[in-house]
This record gives C-alpha cells, sequence and structure tokens, in this order.
C-alpha cells in the first residue's frame, strides 16, 4: 500500500511536469497557431543549461532559475517568433512544421555538440530535504513541482478568461478580424505566445530533469520525457488548458503504474523498449481518439508555383542521360576511397535514400501530406532484406514493398481523416515508436544485420561497380514511376486532394481511399529504398534509420524541392555527404536550411530570387516565396501559416 | 459536343414531377447562433431557382448542408427521391450533385483543364491500366493539347460516358484556350467559371451555384446567365445563389428569399419584387433586391 501511494505520488509529479509542458504547447497553439514540434528540445536544453549553470558552474539554483526562465528562455522565445515564424504567414500549412521540426534538430544538435552524451549529467534538487505524509516520504522538491503546476495552470485558466490581453491571446487564432478590431497587434499576440510557450518549455524541461535523480540527463531522453506533455495537449484539442492538465496527470500515473507494476513481469529487453516507446504510444492514441476533421470550404488558394512536370519523353531521357553519367562516375570514381568507404558505394547510399526522398514528393510534394516515418519504412524494408530468404534476395525486396504497404495502410487508416497537423504528429509518434520499440531492440538489428548483396539469376552483384549501377537503375526507374503517377489521373488527384480536400469530395471523389493509397504506395517505396540500402554496405544497423535522422532528411528534401526528382537526390546527396564528413552536423545543416527557405514552397530549386533566402525582416520578400494569395478583389488575412480568403 | 447534350444529363427526367431537390425543415446553428431554421425548399428539374437574402441570411451554410459539408440539427435533404441527409459529400456527387463555392475552393496548383479534367474522371478507378499508360507520354499532367485528337479519342475510348473533354467543357463557359493557365494564377472570375466548369464536368443533375456572378464584368455575366438557362433547358436543376439582382430576376423561374435563416418569401420574380416582407428584410440592409443594378 505504501508503495501503491509512493508511486501515484510520483506519477502525480511526473504529471505536473507534463501538465507544464503540454500548457506551454496549448499556449503557444492558441495565441500563434503553430504546433511548436520543438517544445521537448527546448525543455532539453533548459534542462541542460540548468546543469551547465548550477553544476558546472555552481551559480545558485534560484539564479540560474532566473537566468533561463526570465531571461534566456522569453528572449529565445521572442527571437524565434520574430525571426523564423512571422515570416511563415501564409505559406502551405506544412510550412510551420518544418521550420519547428528545424529548430528541434538544431537544438539537439547544438546539445550534442556542446554536452558530449559521453558524460553524466547529474542534478541536485533545488531544495533538499522531505517529510512524511502519513505513511509515505515527500521531498520538497516534489511539493515544489505540483505546487508550481496547479499554480501555473490557475493562473493561466485565470489570464485567459478574465484579462485583456488574455482574451486577446485567446481572440488571435479563433478570430483574427474581431482582433484586428479590438486593436490588438496579432504580431504582437503570437509573440507573447511564443514567449509564454518558451518559458513553460523551459520550467517543465527543468522540472523533469530533477526529477531524473538517479539516471542523470540526456539530450534524447529530456526531449522525449517532454514528449509526453504532446499527448495531454492532444487530448485537450490544444485549447482546452483545464483538460490538458488532467490528462497530463493521468498520463504521468498511467506511466509510472506501467513502469512500477507491469513491466517488471516481462522480460527485461521487452521492458526498455516499452519504457522508451510509451510517451509516443499515448501520443498515437491521443490522436486515434481525436474527432475526424470537418470537411469545410476555407476559400484558401495558395498562390504556390508549382515547378514545370517534365513530359514522358522528356524523363526518359532524363533518366538516360542520368544513368550515362553513372557510367562514367562508376568509371572514374571506381577506386577512390573516402574515409575508408568507396566511394561508389557513398553513391549507391546516395541512390537508396533519394528512392526514400522519392517517395516524399509523391507523398508530401504532390499530396500534402506531411511524413515523418519514412525512414521507419526504410528500416523495416532493410530488416526484411536481411532476413527474408537468407538476405540478398529479391523475395526481400518484395516483401518489403508489400509488408511496408500493409503497415503504412494500417497507420494511414485510423489517422487520416485528421488534420494535416495531427497526420504529422501521428507519423511523429510512429516513427519514434518503432525506432525506440522495434529498431533499438538489441534481437532486432544487434550489432547490425548481414544483408550481402543482391543476387540475380546470372548475374552478380558483388562488385561495388554493378551495385552502385544496380542501385542507379532502381532509383531512375522510380522517378520515372513517381513522375508518371504524376501525369497520371491518379496523380491529378493527389494535387487537387492537397489543394481542396472539400472541392475534391464535391466532385464525387473520396479522400480516405485516396490518402490510404498514396501512403500505403510511398511506404511501400520506402520499404524497397531500405531493402536497396541494406545491400550497399552489406550490413546494416539500427543507427541508420534513427528517428531524428528520418526528420532530418524531410528537411533536407524540403529544403531542396519536395515537388521535384532532383530536390530528393539532391538531398539523398547532402545527406549522404554530410553523414560521411561531419555527422554531428547534419541537424544543424538541416536546421538551418529550413530556416532559410522559410516560406519559399518549392525549396532552393524553385527560387529565382536570392534575397528571399534571407530571414532578416527588412529583406524584401521575392514574388518566388509562394504563399498566400491575393486574387483580384479579395483580401486575404493569414494566421498560422493558412491563408483564409475574406469575402 | 456541349456538355448540354452530354448524355450523362437527366433528359429523361424532364417530364417528371419528382422534384430535384428538396429540403425539408432544416434547422443549423452554430454554438447556439441559428444559421437556418426550419428551411423548406424544392427545386425542379429543368427551372433556374433562385435562392437570394442579405448578408449572413444562411445561403452558404444551406448549400454546406445540400452537399453534404454541414450537417443539419433537424431536418431532412432528398435528392430526388433517395434521402441523402446523412450521406457523404462524395456520395452525393456521386448521385449528380455539384456545386461551386462563394470563397473559391480550386484545384490551385493544376492548370484549368486538370481542374475539369479531375471532375470529368471522378468516376474511373485509378488503378486501370489505361490511365497509367496514357501519362507515360502525355506532357504535363494536362489533358489533350489543342490539335491532339490523340488524347481525346484515348479518353473517349477508354470510358464511353467520357465523350466531353476539358477544352470543350472550357470553351462551353467561355474559358477557351485556357486550359494550360494555373488555376490560381487566375483572375477571380475566370477562376469561378472554371469551378463552374469542373462542376458541370461531374455531369450533374441538380448544379448549385454560390454567387457565380462576382467578379465577372457585364458581358460575362450575360454570357453565364445564357449558359444557365441553356443549361436548365436540358433538364438541369439549377440553385443559384446571387446579389447581383439583375441576373437573378431575369433567368430564375422561381425565387426563394431567405432572411436571418428563415424562407421568408417563395414565388416568381414579379412576385418577389413587389413582395414586401422582402423589401424590408433589404432596406434593413441597405440595398433592395431588382435595385438600380
Ligand atoms: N462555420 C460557422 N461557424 C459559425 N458561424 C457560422 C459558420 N458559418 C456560417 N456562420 C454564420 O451563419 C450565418 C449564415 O452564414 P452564411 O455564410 O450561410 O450566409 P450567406 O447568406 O451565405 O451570406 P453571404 O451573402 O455573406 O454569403 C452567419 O451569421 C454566419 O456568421
Ligand atoms: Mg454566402
Amino acid at each position: 500500500m505504501t508503495s501503491f501511494l509512493q508511486y501515484t505520488i510520483f506519477g502525480i509529479i511526473l504529471g505536473a511536469g507534463f501538465a507544464i509542458a503540454a500548457t506551454g504547447l496549448v499556449v503557444t497553439y492558441t495565441t500563434a497557431g503553430v504546433f511548436n514540434f520543438a517544445h521537448g528540445a527546448v525543455g532539453m536544453i533548459a534542462a541542460f543549461s540548468y546543469w551547465e549553470l548550477v553544476a558546472n558552474h555552481h551559480v545558485p539554483a534560484v539564479l540560474a532559475l532566473v537566468i533561463i526562465l526570465l531571461v534566456g528562455a522569453p528572449i529565445a522565445g521572442a527571437l524565434v517568433e520574430r525571426v523564423l515564424m512571422r515570416r511563415l504567414h501564409g505559406a502551405t500549412a506544412e510550412r510551420p512544421i518544418m521550420v519547428t521540426l528545424g529548430l528541434l534538430v538544431i537544438l539537439t544538435g547544438v546539445a550534442t555538440i556542446v554536452w558530449s552524451p559521453k558524460s553524466q549529467y547529474q542534478l541536485n534538487p533545488i531544495v533538499s530535504g522531505s517529510f512524511r505524509l502519513v505513511s509515505i516520504n515527500l521531498q520538497y522538491q516534489q511539493v515544489l513541482t505540483i505546487g508550481i503546476a496547479v499554480a501555473l495552470v490557475i493562473g493561466l485558466r485565470f489570464l485567459f478568461s478574465s484579462t485583456r490581453t488574455g482574451v486577446g491571446l485567446r481572440a488571435v487564432v479563433d478570430d483574427p478580424a474581431l482582433l484586428a478590431m479590438s486593436g490588438a497587434s496579432p504580431d504582437a499576440m503570437s509573440q507573447y505566445g511564443w514567449i509564454l510557450g518558451f518559458v513553460m518549455a523551459a520550467l517543465a524541461g527543468v522540472l523533469l530533469a530533477l526529477t531524473q535523480e538517479q539516471t542523470g540527463i540526456s539530450i534524447v531522453a529530456m526531449t522525449l520525457l517532454v514528449v509526453n506533455g504532446y499527448a495531454a495537449a492532444i487530448v485537450g484539442r490544444l485549447k482546452n488548458i483545464s483538460v490538458t492538465f488532467i490528462a497530463a496527470i493521468v498520463i504521468g500515473l498511467l506511466e509510472d503504474y506501467i513502469i512500477y507494476y507491469a513491466l517488471p513481469h516481462l522480460s527485461q529487453s521487452l521492458n526498455s523498449d516499452i519504457t522508451l516507446a510509451l510517451p509516443m504510444v499515448f501520443l498515437f492514441i491521443a490522436l486515434v481518439m481525436l474527432p475526424s476533421v470537418r470537411l469545410r470550404a476555407v476559400g484558401r488558394l495558395s498562390t504556390v508555383r508549382v515547378p514545370r512536370m517534365p513530359s514522358g519523353k522528356e524523363s526518359v531521357l532524363g533518366g538516360a542521360a542520368f544513368l550515362v553519367l553513372a557510367v562514367i562516375a562508376s568509371v572514374v570514381l571506381s577506386s577512390v576511397v573516402v574515409r575508408g568507404t568507396n566511394l561508389l558505394n557513398l553513391g549507391g547510399e546516395v541512390m537508396a535514400l533519394g528512392i526514400v526522398g522519392l517517395s516524399l514528393v509523391l507523398l508530401t510534394g504532390y499530396s500534402g501530406q506531411v511524413s515523418l516515418c519514412q525512414f521507419s519504412f526504410m528500416g523495416i524494408g532493410a530488416f526484411l532484406m536481411g532476413k527474408v530468404a537468407g538476405g540478398g534476395s529479391l523475395l526481400g525486396l518484395l516483401a518489403a514493398a508489400l509488408v511496408c504497404a500493409v503497415l503504412g495502410a494500417l497507420v494511414a487508416l485510423p489517422t487520416l481523416r485528421l488534420r494535416a497537423l495531427y497526420f504529422a504528429l501521428a507519423t511523429f509518434a510512429f516513427a519514434d515508436a518503432v525506432d525506440q520499440g522495434f529498431f533499438q531492440d538489441s534481437r532486432v538489428f544487434g550489432g547490425g544485420i548481414n544483408v550481402g548483396r543482391i543476387i540475380l539469376p546470372g548475374l552478380s552483384f558483388g562488385g561495388d561497380r554493378s551495385e552502385f549501377l544496380l542501385l542507379s537503375v532502381f532509383f531512375v526507374l522510380v522517378a520515372l514511376l513517381v513522375l508518371t503517377i504524376r501525369r497520371s489521373l491518379f496523380g491529378r488527384r493527389l494535387v487537387a486532394m492537397s489543394d481542396s480536400p472539400a472541392a475534391y469530395a464535391t466532385v464525387g471523389l473520396n479522400l480516405a481511399a485516396t490518402k490510404v493509397a498514396v501512403f500505403a504506395i510511398a511506404a511501400a517505396m520506402a520499404g524497397v529504398a531500405g531493402g536497396l540500402y541494406a545491400t550497399v554496405n552489406g550490413t546494416v544497423g539500427s543507427a541508420d534509420f534513427g528517428f531524428f535522422s528520418g526528420i532530418i532528411f524531410v528537411l533536407f528534401v524540403t529544403v531542396w524541392s519536395i515537388r521535384t526528382v532532383s530536390g530528393a537526390f539532391l538531398a539523398a546527396v547532402t545527406y549522404v555527404v554530410l553523414t560521411t564528413f561531419w555527422s554531428t552536423g547534419l541537424g544543424l545543416v538541416a536546421g538551418a536550411g529550413i530556416i532559410l527557405i522559410g516560406r519559399a514552397a518549392s525549396g532552393i530549386l524553385g527560387i529565382d530570387r536570392l534575397s528571399t533566402l534571407l530571414p532578416l525582416p527588412w529583406v524584401r520578400r521575392g514574388s518566388a516565396a509562394g504563399g498566400s494569395g491575393t486574387l483580384a478583389g479579395i483580401g486575404t488575412t493569414s494566421i498560422g501559416g493558412e491563408a483564409r480568403v475574406a469575402g | 459536343m456541349s456538355p448540354v447534350d452530354d448524355p450523362r444529363l437527366p433528359s429523361e427526367l424532364n417530364g417528371g414531377d419528382l422534384p430535384a431537390l428538396t429540403v425539408s425543415q432544416v434547422s443549423v446553428s452554430f454554438g447556439g447562433v441559428s444559421a437556418l431554421t426550419n428551411v423548406s425548399l424544392v427545386v425542379a428539374p429543368g427551372t433556374v431557382t433562385g435562392l437570394i437574402g442579405p448578408n449572413g441570411a444562411g445561403k452558404t451554410t444551406l448549400f454546406n448542408v445540400i452537399s453534404g459539408l454541414q450537417e443539419p440539427d433537424r431536418g431532412a435533404v432528398h435528392f430526388f427521391d433517395i434521402d441523402v441527409t446523412m450521406m457523404k459529400p462524395y456520395r452525393r456527387a456521386r448521385l449528380g450533385l455539384a456545386r461551386t463555392f462563394q470563397l473559391l475552393e480550386l484545384f490551385g496548383t493544376l492548370t484549368a483543364g486538370e481542374n475539369v479534367q479531375v471532375g470529368l474522371e471522378s468516376t474511373l478507378k485509378w488503378w486501370q491500366w489505361s490511365h497509367l499508360r496514357k501519362a507515360l507520354w502525355r506532357t504535363n499532367g494536362s489533358e489533350s493539347a489543342p490539335g491532339d485528337p490523340t488524347a481525346v479519342d484515348a479518353l473517349a475510348a477508354s470510358d464511353p460516358l467520357a465523350m466531353t473533354t476539358p477544352d470543350r467543357l472550357l470553351a462551353e463557359v467561355g474559358l477557351e484556350g485556357m486550359a494550360y493557365e494555373q488555376a490560381n494564377a487566375m483572375p477571380t472570375g475566370l477562376a469561378r467559371t472554371v469551378e463552374l466548369a469542373r462542376g458541370l464536368a461531374i455531369g450533374p443533375k441538380l448544379l448549385l451555384l454560390d454567387e457565380p456572378g462576382s467578379g465577372l464584368d457585364e458581358a460575362e455575366s450575360q454570357a453565364l446567365g445564357t449558359l444557365l438557362v441553356r443549361l436548365a433547358s436540358t433538364g438541369m436543376a439549377v440553385l443559384l445563389v446571387e446579389h447581383d439582382m439583375e441576373l437573378v430576376m431575369r433567368i430564375c423561374d422561381r425565387i426563394h428569399v431567405l432572411d436571418f435563416g428563415h424562407v421568408i418569401a417563395t414565388g416568381s420574380p414579379e412576385a418577389i419584387r413587389s413582395d414586401p416582407a422582402v423589401q424590408t428584410a433589404y432596406l434593413g440592409t441597405g440595398s433592395a433586391p431588382g435595385g438600380t443594378r
């Protein structure tokens, strides 16, 4: 009984930390209309800054808190709003998602450089000492955490319902027109929102870090710990602070009970799989329980200029030219070794990753669905390639395609009825759950599985050159497939569905069926890419398909151009070059890239004026930046990355 | 061939006396504010029926209820004799119910031609090989370049119903030669017309038009009137929401007037023009129906 009470108290404390994180998300979302994917990373940075100040430089805890919560976090929040987010008004709906993901990988990248994951980071409580209540030991620290959470929620409720600023804050998202009439500036309000959001993320980060006394804090674990708050925020539909608070406490308790009561009965390795995947499983469940998005006319017309589609003839000629270059490269470069790897093998990796990029062109570029789990399918494909028919078999590729298509459909089915943001979050949750719960399990990839090269009857791809050429042919074939799809009736439907779901339905087309189909096809493509990737070096491990790597890759494709084959290819080149030469900088470059690209819907390849790249507020935006259009005689207002055309 | 002699159009329904659309006692409220209260109306095949009312009267909301984008709190919607009240929007469209939107809902990054083509192809299955094969060599994802009869024939051959091409449909609504324009780069008036052509492309028996005349100049709006009358003459039922009273009074066979979510008058254009209740409703908002325009 005592232990039950003890666990309950501990669950509530955890939940209180989640609650602070979750309400921070809700505040940013309601005021700025943006779901901050970097929220967890902000908390992580705050926790490490606290460690740096207190444990490393012996700054008094209270002073450290003041520096972090009242100086660092607000300034960072204000800067992020001003420099990164404000430029996005009127961009496509996917863009704020991408930019906050960029922030996420930058922050984790910086943290990895500053606070080497090899060291230990232990924290002491802010207030030490404990007392006994009934029969359990309570630390002052724990009481403080709960107290802060409760005070914060009550304070926020008061702020939103009773003060002028609070009402203004709420109006930013609900009714921009009303806000404009009230004289408050939407920009100022969303700046408030970002500042509050950052402060709460930082507070949650520090308080949650303090619950990790025994284990010490780590970058990934801290980032994901705050992600527990995401599920609670989703239960509160990103607007209801009280519901969010209660949900956070419930999640904290559930997590605690599962860890203390259910897991000890399971095997050791399964145990840690579940512990790590739990936050994302909660998030996925919370998303699946959301009501469907109502199909409605939004009158949104973006003026995104799309790149010209090559004709069938041009595509085939381009593909042939590409293969000729590949043959030349395979001859010229055959003996170049870079960092211990044959250059042709790096080229093979580029081709395989290029196919993953192509799956994103199809899924995100054409049909507007953001998927953050293509690397999960890739990893599953690689795994199957290694396990089916002894490895290196075409049957393995076939299995990869089929299994991933089915899995893709299973992920899409419960979530495709959700809005784009929630769908992206679901893929985020799925990707991390697969990484933590499956790839990282020592029984799956272990130290790496042997796949071997592809064996075709009468043909051997044992040599690096033939392997490289085989993968080049695969890349060209999949590229032609994607272009063909775009030119087909199905391709028109994908673009139509993305441009106007309401109109799509009212011409008699079934959104759900199309979405499942394209998601399954893209998943199969990524699965095949994974299978091919595995054959390049003959062995693959979990690190090849990590959660953050997957996000970084999506960002690279977006930066180059998520609507073109060249974008997919260049993203793969960038990714492979960076992993080879500067893998710590991977996230930094990807994040910086997406921030520089800003609103430009068609990435670097779609830009014709370089001034649009600069994130400086005083540089005029070029026409190529895409975004919200003003049609003759129609005024536009825009908020949160969606432009609404007001009649 | 024009859409008006498209075999899909319900000329056989011309003589029947079943209304194409029956709205019965429909009520909708948004957070306690009622937008529609016990609205009932019928639209007969082969007629142009007007739906007018001041701003915020509930016209667009009623269109959303009819097309399935808004679930009514109470009441029923029948399409001919089918109860469609709870039916999904895409199923209603497949029955032959097309609409346009007051605020444009175009497929903005597709060309005008492709917009129409998505409508034309809406009954086809994407996995049928014939479409994929065509896509292998076609330019620009768009359809039937002028002077490319093979594409037209291929489409016609793949589905005997799809005799109409995007070019022909666009020409029909006065957008000749605009098939290659990217839709979101077109001026509002033309963009609305693309929406109309896309609606016609699904071969509707009932066409709902939400202010198709706004953004059109005098001559274009004349042409629109002529087109709508011609469509109705083939047996199509047209329900028209329009603020251009001159147009409404000229082409409508019957008019329903909405005010604050209530139907306050129903009748011929003459009857509506002289109806005192209608005049009060419009005077209240400062514009009289059939006024100076
Ligand atoms: N989604 C919604 N949520 C809340 N209120 C709504 C919504 N849609 C419409 N309304 C309200 O319902 C009423 C009717 O709106 P509706 O758009 O149907 O009018 P309308 O007759 O089409 O006006 P207009 O001539 O300006 O197009 C208005 O008061 C409007 O504010
Ligand atoms: Mg309206």
